[in-house]
């Protein structure tokens, strides 16, 4: 998909089956093959993307995700543990708005914030925290409680700082997002 | 999206000639002029701590050597470390409710590495108070800087008294400052004694360079060598002062600090990014992006490229801006770009020679009768305003366009950008007469255009085909009028633009 | 491949949306995520006790190629304290105790574990090694450091999980006694 959406860099319509979906009056679209543990737990806010065979732990503590933000297939958000002198406690897990998560990611972070672009097979570390945006390229591991500062980019494993994001950075998450999510539609029926 | 994770497809033209994404470019509203980080002026607005968020004010980061006092990271894998509370029983064990005692040590997450590891005490604080390591060799260091400190003291001096002497047009011996007095002395053929504060300083003992070494140990040719004792090259070199040979010697790091950055155009002074304080920001106070006042333009999709075929094109403009523009295709022209390379460097050149001219002018007149000693600078350069830093010389665009562009007939309008569209799901009704040739779809502020390209004949199969065109726009300028009631000015502004469309692919 | 047949201590919490494969046995006091799979495809796998296994984990008791087809059918013991996590692929003949395996690390069928192990996230092990004790592997480069101490046990946590976990999932009866 990834290498599709660079070449043409306008986004292609992305289909799914109609049937495999189901869309709230927000505009989320959940497909039906994920595990959303606890959905109580669970606050999407509006036009989001949970794609196949994604996990979403609302068991352990509440999930709560932005607007606009895309959860790929089989990637794994997970509230994050914190351990104290009489026990353990999670702590909730709060996504910002405009924020694409990468197939098979598992996210074990606090706090991710608004424009934050996550790539596939990452692992972001318990406790991390993700400031606006940034960016996590492909195949990262970042340590537990790792900040990531905001206009930065980390790769790697361990992941470090790789480069830097330019300025108009939230408007291109913002655009990629918006047109992720209106091109992501059923495929029709002839 | 491909600004964020793929190749560059699109590029523009900055002014002075490097080809970049849009995403990377900024747009001077006073120069009317395309920048990019290049052609801009680099300051440091704020330091701060990425773990901790915290701004250090300058001074601090300079006593810190540009580190966090309170963060630091991991000796063996570069992470950060965190703070843990190692379980203590009761500070006194004989009464059990006595509060519990609890102490702190570092240790880092990813690689299990921990400050007692190295046998590092636990603290009773866990805001610091760590130990830190004495450098062996802070006084050489220490006895190098204070000597370039002082030649740079020295320097200053030289240049402040210089100023001093230039002051006025005529040099009045009654001044009571030293200059005065060292002129004088000149004048009537003493030797002159240099003043105190711009003595040179004694230079440190230089270092000495030897060709014999201690002989190496026996036990490194007799034991075998434990991998997991010894460091990494990585790891030596994050504590450059010491250089531990042996993960025993491995001590945390304090962080390196982070700073945000506001750029200025070099040739009008104005700032063209300049972000607020707040570490955690991600606004600007001032930010002219081209990705902001330029429309963009995105590929879409092509046919297969076939040598010396003309195919179709798709691309797709947006308009960024709150007014409506209108855009024309026009030729690369790169003789044009080369014309205004060669004119800015005849400028560059007159200005030059003006600036020498007026120098010659001046010296004999301000200071007549001091001859200058060979070592000083012509003081009448410091005179001089303070020039912006070096101006940037546009180059030519390098970039080989093998793909002929079929310059439509017709320019076509783009509406302004409307936020509120996002959720009006309504159709929208235009009354744009388009060419039907040229626009194939639209949609608010986006237009998808058809053009005609041709891969010159000669390509062979695997090229990379490259296309460019001129795209001209209309830009409106919102700076505040200068006189109420104006409306606001409205430019044609142009832009180069390239496109890597594919590789040639066989014939049919 | 041998029927499904499962051990689960009592105390032990495993839910019932996990994947379970072959002869397995569950120590007390073992938390088995919803979607973890175990898989014992050429022999049993026990599993000891209080040990932490989450979401996505893989066990697989698979021989190497080598070794197949041999009439004894070899048993995967795994001890006691092991935490697996997120997305883990483990294909370890042997397991000790007191190991982590971290988010997205892979250990081959020819690799042994000892005790006090960590295998860092997203860390391939494949030579045919004996992991010695107390070790942690890290980074893209599988750099080794050996520690002073075992990890700290997650008994915190999967008290945590005893509490939680039932109330959400639903959990396969223990059918052992002690």
């Amino acid at each position: 998909m990834m290498s599709k959406i660079s070449r043409t860099m306008e986004l292609q319509d992305i289909n799914y089956n109609k049937l495999d979906y189901v869309e709230t009056a927000s505009g989320n679209k959940v497909c039906r093959q994920t595990v959303l543990c606890g959905s109580q737990n669970i606050i999407l806010q509006g036009k989001v993307i949970v794609q196949a065979e994604a996990i979403i732990r609302g068991d352990l503590a509440n999930v709560k995700t932005g607007r606009y933000c895309i959860i790929s297939k089989e990637a794994v958000l997970r509230p994050p543990y914190k351990k104290f002198s009489k026990g353990v406690a999670f702590f909730p897990l709060s996504i910002g708005d405009h924020v694409f998560i990468g197939e098979r990611t598992l996210i074990n972070a606090a706090q991710i914030g608004n424009y934050v672009h996550i790539g596939k097979n990452c692992v972001i570390g318990r406790r991390c925290i993700l400031r606006d945006c940034c960016v996590i390229e492909d195949n990262t591991i970042l340590a537990p409680e790792t900040v990531v500062p905001p206009f930065s980019r980390y790769g790697g494993a361990p992941g470090v700082p790789v480069g830097d994001l330019p300025e108009c950075q939230p408007d291109l998450m913002i655009d990629y997002t918006r047109s992720y999510y209106q091109h992501f539609q059923p495929t029709k029926l002839i | 999206m491909s600004y964020i994770t793929g190749p560059d497809v699109v590029k523009y033209a900055c002014t002075c000639g490097l080809l970049k994404p849009i995403p990377q470019l900024y747009f001077c509203k006073h120069c009317l002029q395309i920048r990019c980080r290049f052609c801009v002026c680099h300051e440091v607005d704020s330091i701060f701590c990425g773990k901790c968020s915290e701004n250090i004010p300058s001074a601090e980061a300079r006593v810190k050597k540009n580190r966090c006092a309170n963060c630091f990271i991991c000796p063996s894998c570069q992470q950060e470390l965190s703070t843990r509370i190692a379980s203590k029983g009761p500070a006194n064990p004989d009464d059990a409710k006595s509060p519990i005692k609890k102490t702190y040590y570092l240790s880092c997450y990813f690689c299990r590495w921990s400050s007692r590891d190295v046998g590092i005490p636990d603290q009773p604080s866990a805001t610091g108070g760590w130990p830190e390591r004495e450098n062996v060799h802070i006084n050489r260091l220490q006895e190098v800087l204070d000597t370039y400190k002082q030649i740079m003291h020295s320097e200053k001096q030289q240049k402040e008294s210089d100023k001093r002497k230039q002051r006025g047009k005529f040099v009045s011996y009654t001044d009571k400052t030293g200059v005065t007095a060292s002129a004088l002395r000149k004048r009537i053929g003493l030797p002159d004694i240099p003043h105190a504060m711009l003595k040179k300083p004694k230079p440190p003992e230089p270092a000495v360079a030897k060709a014999e070494v201690d002989e190496l140990p026996e036990s490194i040719f007799t034991e075998p060598i434990k991998l997991m004792e010894v460091t990494t090259i990585e790891q030596r070199l994050m504590q450059p002062e010491c250089q531990p040979l042996t993960v025993d010697k491995l001590f945390p790091v304090h962080k390196q600090l982070s700073i945000k950055q506001s750029l200025r155009c070099r040739t009008c002074e104005h700032n063209v990014s300049k972000p607020e304080y707040n570490p955690n920001s991600v606004k600007f106070k001032i930010q002219l992006l081209a990705y902001c006042y330029i429309p963009e333009v995105r590929f879409v999709t092509v046919e297969p490229l076939r040598a010396g075929q003309t195919v179709e094109l798709i691309i797709k403009f947006t308009n960024p801006t709150q007014y409506q523009t209108t855009i024309t295709i026009l030729d690369l022209d790169l003789d044009e770009q080369a014309q205004y390379v060669e004119e800015q460097k005849l400028i560059d050149l007159t200005q030059n020679l003006e600036q020498a001219l007026s120098l010659q002018e001046k010296q004999p007149m301000s200071l007549p009768s001091l001859p200058y000693s060979s070592g000083s600078q012509p003081s009448s350069l410091l005179s001089l305003p303070r020039l912006p830093s070096v101006i940037v010389k546009p180059r030519k665009i390098f970039t080989e366009t093998n793909c002929d562009v079929a310059i439509p007939e017709s320019s076509f309008i783009l509406p302004p950008r409307d936020d509120a569209a996002e959720y009006d799901d309504s159709s929208e009704v235009h009354n744009f007469e388009d060419d039907p040739k040229l626009i194939k779809w639209r949609k608010s502020n986006k237009a998808f255009v058809k053009l005609a390209v041709t891969p010159r004949a000669d390509l062979k199969l695997g090229d990379e085909v490259v296309c460019g065109f001129t795209m001209q726009h209309i830009y409106t300028n919102v700076l505040p009028p200068a006189v109420e009631n104006k409306q606001p000015q409205k430019y044609d502004h142009k832009v180069r633009v390239f496109l890597t469309l594919g590789k040639v692919v066989g014939s049919e | 491949m041998a029927r499904n047949s499962f051990k689960i201590f009592p105390g032990a919490l495993v839910c019932e949306e996990s994947k379970l494969r072959g002869d397995i046995t569950v120590g007390a006091g073992t938390i088995i995520h919803p979607s973890a799979s175990i898989i014992a495809e050429a022999g049993p796998i026990i599993i000891g006790e209080n040990c932490l296994i989450e979401e996505q984990a893989k066990i697989i008791h698979r021989l190497p190629f080598d070794q197949q087809n041999k009439d004894n059918t070899p048993v995967l013991i795994i001890g006691s304290h092991n935490v697996f996590e997120v997305d883990c692929t483990i294909e370890a003949p042997k397991i000790g105790n007191n190991n982590v395996f971290e988010s997205k690390c892979f250990v081959g069928n020819k690799v042994t574990v000892s005790n006090g192990c960590t295998i860092g996230a997203g860390c391939r092990i494949t030579d045919e090694q004996i992991l010695k004790e107390n070790i942690s592997i890290f980074g893209s480069k599988c750099q080794i450091r050996e520690s002073i101490d075992k990890p700290v046990p997650q008994i915190l946590q999967m008290e945590t999980l005893m509490k939680i976990l039932p109330n959400y999932h639903h959990i396969r009866k223990p059918n052992k006694k002690h």
